[in-house]
């Protein structure tokens, strides 16, 4: 069955016709077309599809499309502006926290949402916020030392 | 003038050796890590075609049948389904069709079992038949329509089961390799490899110590987060286009040229980004379907494998192993004797190799004689496939905890045992060669005055323990090749014929710049598609950084001869005078910039600088590392409070690229250490099929790993690099074992050393 869904994506309101069965990241990714939010598992084990609803971190496939209908939705593509990228962006470039790239939406998106909570969290309270974000390349150091890096950088 | 008849021209830049680098071994930041923040980096799945529709795969829910018949006729009827195919649409690839494929070329056959089960299924989950629909659903709806009729056989779960006399064969048309002509293979052995040095008999009597383990390692995956997926696409004249997530365009070509019977030169391979491969990602998969469904649509097909579908049998996981050491030494600590069987679950079809994994085990030790005897055995589940130095840290699981007990018995420091034993240049290695430049000595001194040694473990309530391990991974070489071209205002333009997966571009986007004598930004590596690229071989075996800045490197020096040759005309004056540095050539008071060359001669003709590497120097990487952690008793779990990793990287091209390979293996070893293991039944069911229960670190499970880089460059090899990526995962079970060992008095010989286990040996020892 197919319904129409409203909803906010990064600052634009938005419209997509989806099947009543697709997730929130079905609609992201093949509806909208917008494919930096990546399906790792595809039950909510991986965080690869992390996506901020109302500001929260949710994982897209958890979530169903129509439960989307009205929603406030970021993904990584809001991230940055234009070209300005976030600190937090920047600070995976400057330490080497991203290899594959699979995994880093998820992470951007994740440590995002902790700043919002916390602007300036310890290194244990980092690991915690991505501890829902698997990562396979980089065995998490310098993931964990870009993002005190921006930390440090508020505190 | 001096006339110099048929001199050569002296290669351009640093890579001969001695001088200062100028961008090689510095601190960059990844070339394309902007992409990877933002989120446009593609891969397969992201990747739209126009009229494109979905694949999927029928998987068999038998582990071991026959099919007796696949009625598809409900499937192809339903709506929105555009064909349906099985093995009846390709070609039957016989055993024994070599095709070129690393170092000792690869058995076609094999591959096309993986991809298409043909006549009988092998193992759960072993593709049957696949189909191409408007969407995701429709392909579910059909799949379920799909209806297969099998004859059940019995089903092997483990290599014990499958080596028992009475055992059903997998195989019954296989002939053992490697066994005399007398012998009696066991049951479901693929084939033996014995490797001999030395009078073992009287090098046993020679030892006055003894210390001998068996263990058992689990399978374990690969647990790349970016799921198989490729798109197809096919044109009327019988072109085809594939996009892929794979460590080789080359190698996924021949392979899907093989098993669909499409000539080669048909196919064109583009590698898009992979996310995450660490070898799972050479043998082809989904490709041959997609690239099928493709021809017989005449619509682009992309195909995305589930997280489920992938563990399920969908994808070769690592190989389960058990493995026996015996080490006898003199109490002087100096090891006579070394004896190893090492058996390797190869899965449903034979062919998982073991004389790697046996040489790794022993290299780092002088021995008087040592005999390894390796063997793969077929059981009823998936065919195992590559995973970082495959075979290597199951194989240090066993040797590395041996050589600890070791020092224990002999009351001895396990870092002094390493040191009376080590290898060094010139030491005979386990096949009998000699070992080239190697600097073992160099890391083990690096671990004694490091303060994850020398400082005291820190007091904690729970018992704690420090593990030490040795790791050795030989790497391959085997062939790649690059061309440079210049761009109109000057800038080198590198395309390589390998995938990056190990950030290959930045690091010959250095390599490039230093031979040029131009900064980073002003050069351009793209990863090239097999019919724009020079072939190369699969990334893998730790060869693409040392392989690649080799070809990279001559295809540089090869542009600069010929800008050389236009620069001379420009500056009239003989080749041979000119300099070049920093991007132009100077003779007297006259210079030209290459981007002032590039303007003015453009129209003359392109400049295309061509390398290619063959058969380099092996770089083979060493190193050491050392654990601090903490057992509870009560509930057998271990935490990680201390990890430092020691490891001679030649030359690194990049430090925090190759920072971060170590941390990234050696955080996979550690899963592999204490929580990832398949969870089979008897009937070779997988238990834990998904990524809740096959439990990969997180960021709260590792703790900061320490990496100290070492350099003893290879000799011949430009830059002296040699491979990194895969050694570091090798020690890390045995180091956590050897900790777990010191901390509570009992060694365990099953990994992963979950809760459950550490509780149950604590039990057995009469401690819990």
């Amino acid at each position: 069955m197919k319904r129409v869904v409203t909803l906010d994506v990064n600052g634009e309101a938005r419209e997509a016709l989806v099947d009543t069965r697709d997730t929130l990241l079905v609609l992201l990714r093949d509806r909208l077309g917008l494919t930096g939010t990546k399906e790792g598992c595809g039950n909510g084990n991986c965080g690869s599809c992390t996506v901020l609803v109302a500001g929260e971190p949710v994982c897209a496939c958890l979530m169903m499309a129509c439960e989307a209908d009205g929603a406030r939705i970021t993904t990584i593509e809001g991230v940055a502006q234009g070209n300005a990228l976030h600190p937090v962006q920047q600070a995976l470039i400057a330490h080497g926290g991203t290899q594959c790239g699979f995994c880093t939406p998820g992470i951007v998106l994740s440590a995002i949402a902790l700043f919002e909570r916390e602007p300036a969290p310890s290194n244990h309270a980092i690991r915690h916020a991505i501890a829902g974000n698997l990562c396979r390349c980089t065995g998490y150091d310098k993931i964990v030392k870009a993002i005190a890096s921006v930390a440090g950088a508020k505190a | 003038m001096s006339q110099a008849p048929n001199r050569e021209l002296e290669p351009e830049g640093p890579s001969r050796g001695d001088r200062d680098l100028a961008v090689v071994g510095k601190r960059l930041v990844r070339v394309d890590a902007g992409e990877r923040v933002t989120g446009r980096a593609i891969y397969p799945a992201d990747l739209v075609r126009p009229g494109m529709i979905v694949g999927a795969v029928k998987r068999s829910a038998e582990a071991h049948a026959r099919i007796i018949d696949i009625d598809v006729s409900r499937a192809r009827a339903l709506k929105g389904v555009l064909a349906v195919v099985t093995a009846a649409d390709f070609p039957v690839v016989a055993p024994g069709t070599l095709i070129p494929f690393g170092e000792t070329g690869a058995d076609a056959w094999a591959s096309s079992v993986i991809a298409i089960a043909r006549d009988k299924v092998l193992w759960r989950g072993q593709p049957v038949a696949a189909v191409a629909a408007v969407d995701a659903h429709v392909a579910e709806a059909a799949l379920a329509l799909i209806e297969v009729t099998y004859e059940r056989l019995p089903v092997v779960a483990d290599m014990r089961a499958a080596m028992a006399p009475d055992a059903p064969l997998l195989h019954p048309e296989w002939t053992p390799k490697g066994f005399d002509a007398g012998e009696a293979p066991p049951r479901n052995a693929g084939s033996r490899t014995l490797i001999t040095r030395g009078d073992i008999a009287a090098a046993m009597l020679q030892a006055e110590v003894f210390a001998a383990i068996a263990t058992i390692s689990d399978t374990a995956h690969q647990g790349y987060i970016e799921p198989m997926a490729c798109v197809a696409e096919a044109d009327p004249q019988g072109n085809v286009t594939l996009w892929a997530s794979t460590q080789g365009a080359f190698p996924t070509e021949i392979q899907t040229a093989v098993v669909c019977g499409l000539p080669q030169s048909k196919l064109r391979v583009i590698p898009l980004e992979v996310g995450g491969a660490f070898g799972g990602k050479i043998n082809v998969h989904l490709e041959p379907y997609a690239v099928r469904l493709a021809q017989i649509t005449g619509r682009p097909v992309k195909m995305v494998m589930s997280r489920a579908d992938t563990l399920m049998g969908g994808s070769g996981p690592a190989a389960a192993a058990e493995i026996e050491v015996r080490v006898g030494a003199r109490k002087d600590g100096r090891i006579t004797s070394i004896e190893g069987r090492y058996l390797l679950d190869t899965g449903g079809i034979p062919g998982t190799p073991t004389t790697l994994v046996m040489q790794a085990s022993a290299a780092c030790y002088q021995t008087q004689a040592l005999r390894l005897e390796g063997m793969d055995v077929c059981t009823n589940k998936p065919r195992t496939e590559a995973y970082r130095g495959p075979g290597g840290i199951q194989a240090a699981f066993a040797f590395e905890q041996a050589v600890d007990e070791l020092a224990l018995k002999l009351d001895m420091c396990p870092l002094e045992l390493r040191r009376r034993n080590a290898s060094v240049t010139g030491s005979t290695m386990p096949i009998g060669t000699p070992f080239p430049v190697i600097g073992l000595t160099g890391v083990i001194e690096a671990v004694a005055r490091h303060a994850c040694w020398t400082d005291p473990i820190a007091p904690g309530a729970l018992p704690r323990g420090r593990g030490l391990a040795l790791g050795y991974w030989r790497g391959t070489s085997m062939t790649s090749a690059a061309h440079v071209t210049m761009s109109g205002d000057g800038r080198p333009m590198v395309t390589m014929g390998a995938v990056d997966i190990s950030g290959t571009r930045t690091a010959m986007a250095q390599v490039a710049a230093e031979e040029f004598g131009l900064a980073i930004e002003d050069v351009y590596v793209a990863t090239g598609d097999t019919k724009s690229a020079g072939y190369s071989d699969v990334s893998a075996g730790s060869r693409v950084g040392r392989t690649m800045a080799a070809a990279v490197s001559e295809a540089c020096r090869d542009a600069l001869a010929q800008l050389r040759r236009r620069a001379a005309e420009k500056l009239q004056a003989p080749a041979d005078t000119l300099d070049y540095g920093r991007g132009a050539f100077r003779v007297g008071g006259a210079s030209i910039s290459l981007g002032e060359l590039m303007r003015t001669t453009a129209g003359e003709g392109a400049i295309i600088g061509k390398g290619v590497s063959s058969k380099l120097p092996l770089g083979m990487e060493i190193g050491a590392q050392v654990a601090d952690v903490e057992v509870d008793p009560e509930t057998g779990q271990v935490t990680v409070l201390r990890y430092t990793a020691f490891q001679d990287v030649g030359r690194a091209l990049n430090p925090p690229a190759v920072e971060g390979q170590i941390e990234g293996s050696v955080v996979q070893g550690l899963g592999w250490a204490l929580t990832e293991g398949f969870d089979y039944d008897a009937q070779a069911r997988l238990r834990n099929a998904s990524l809740l229960d096959y439990r990969i670190p997180t960021a709260l499970d590792v703790p900061p790993i320490e990496v100290v880089l070492l350099e003893t460059p290879v000799p011949g090899v430009p830059y002296g690099v040699r491979g990194v990526g895969e050694m570091p995962i090798v020690p890390p079970a045995a180091v956590i074992g050897n900790a777990i060992r010191r901390a509570i008095g009992v060694r365990l010989t099953h990994m992963p050393m979950t809760p459950e286990r550490v509780r149950a040996a604590l039990r057995m020892a009469g401690k819990g």
